[in-house]
């Protein structure tokens, strides 16, 4: 059974905390059987902020062709596990990691508005998110403020709440303090082998239940859509 | 004025919206209208109209207290914020915070964070928070009642920096834009602005006036 994962590493720090945190979960990840791995930096690829047009509820894409957003988007909604690494700078998640999540109203226009699927109907439920942040402050609430924002993009990635992993570090701040953290690379070790497993027993779930599974999802995803609508991209300037 | 310059207050409005003339911009040229009539001198700067990267992270600034970027921002981090007596920063929301063009100003403002935190060079009395007043004015689509919320932390951690009085009341909000259409149709966030602008110069006048002389 092949498994896909869509990891971000957000942080303009190459080789950071964030991004070593990353790293030691997708090794994990990378040591389970049939687990294809795509890890793009976001120095390497480029995400713009968004310009808010709304075009997006018209062409069902972003009319911005000039960076890499549209294919990522398509890569998003392929892949069966999807990780976004970000450090916290000023109490919420870095500014490139917030871009690539308010690009993300490309999907929010896609479903609600044009009123097509994201992720199609057999894949529903059959996909994991895993959000991992790093913060220099010690205070343990320095994460709080930025998880609504990781809601949106996970929401609007069609993967729900409930399927979200979090790992949160926080009083790592300089360069090596996250490898130096007495549990951090392997908790995300822990985590990543873990996810690997749920996502094999969700997948091989559906191959034995069929079209069944169809039907009942599509049920279940009314109830998500009340609270999911709480949580789309707000737009309004 | 200021009593002891003879400096007209100086009132810096930052508007982190891409949508120029927009909801957002358009609550920031009335808190800035305000001000003006109060006796302000105002200037706006639009950020998506300027080139800037976000900060990378390099933590140079924590030895040297110098960010070594070098685009359209630094002018704004270390003279423009620093000089002006009332700082406005104006954002929509987008995804249940402010927009990555305002994330981006903000977090290279990292660079005031070290010289504060790390370098120990600034130091601000109580005096100073009280006479440089720091407000946030923000739009959003939906009305849920959390929806500023989680912008409020990321606001603070700026204001502290500069040494800007950042309090609730600070806050300019218009919520709801999805059922009113746009902001001339909101009820009063036009007007509330608008009174804030003219209230953050008359309050500092009267700040200003408690000052002794020295």
């Amino acid at each position: 059974m092949s498994v896909n994962v869509l990891a971000f590493a957000t942080s303009q720090r190459r080789h950071g905390n964030s991004e070593t945190l990353l790293d030691a979960l997708l090794e994990a990840m990378a040591a389970e059987e049939g687990v294809t791995i795509e890890k793009y930096s976001l120095d390497e690829i480029v995400i713009e902020p968004c310009r808010g047009c709304n075009a997006c509820e018209e062409l069902n894409r972003c009319i911005n062709d000039d960076d890499d957003l549209n294919w990522v988007l398509e890569r998003i909604i392929e892949a069966d596990i999807v990780v976004m690494a970000s450090p916290v700078y000023c109490m919420g998640m870095c500014a490139q990691a917030k871009a690539l999540v308010d690009r993300m109203q490309v999907l929010r226009s896609r479903k609600y508005v044009l009123h097509l699927p994201i992720a199609p109907a057999e894949r529903q439920d059959k996909r994991l998110g895993a959000f991992l942040s790093t913060a220099g402050q010690d205070w343990d609430y320095v994460f709080d403020a930025l998880i609504p924002s990781v809601k949106c993009f996970f929401h609007l990635a069609d993967i729900k709440n409930r399927d979200i992993s979090y790992l949160m570090v926080n009083n790592v701040d300089n360069m090596g303090a996250l490898a130096a953290h007495p549990t951090a690379t392997a908790d995300a070790a822990v985590l990543g082998k873990q996810m690997i497993a749920d996502i094999k027993a969700r997948l091989a779930e559906g191959d034995r239940k069929g079209g069944e599974e169809g039907d009942k999802m599509e049920a279940g995803d009314k109830t998500e859509d009340a609270e999911g609508t709480e949580q789309q991209r707000e737009k309004t300037a | 004025m200021n009593p002891k310059t003879r400096r007209p207050v100086q009132v810096l409005g930052i508007s982190g919206s891409p949508h120029q003339e927009g909801n957002t911009e358009q609550l920031l040229d009335r808190f800035l209208e305000g001000a003006a009539d109060a006796g302000g001198v105002t200037e706006k700067i639009i950020l998506s109209t300027l080139t800037y990267s976000s900060c990378q992270g390099c933590n140079a600034c924590h030895k040297t207290g110098v960010c070594i970027m070098k685009d359209d921002l630094i002018p704004i981090l270390t003279r423009k914020v620093p000089e002006a007596d009332i700082v406005a920063l104006a954002s929509p929301i987008y995804s249940m915070s402010i927009t990555s063009e305002l994330k981006a100003f903000i977090d290279r403002a990292h660079t005031i964070w070290a010289q504060k935190f790390k370098l120990n060079l600034v130091h601000y009395e109580k005096e100073h928070f009280a006479t440089h007043p720091g407000y946030f004015l923000a739009t959003a689509g939906m009305e849920r009642p959390d929806i500023f919320d989680y912008a409020y932390p990321i606001i603070t951690a700026f204001f502290n920096g500069f040494g800007c009085g950042y309090t609730p009341d600070h806050n300019i909000t218009a919520p709801g834009m999805d059922r009113w259409g746009n902001i001339k149709g909101h009820p009063t966030a036009l007007t509330f602005a608008y009174t804030a602008g003219k209230e953050a110069v008359r309050q500092l006048e009267k700040e200003r006036a408690k000052e002794p002389e020295k």
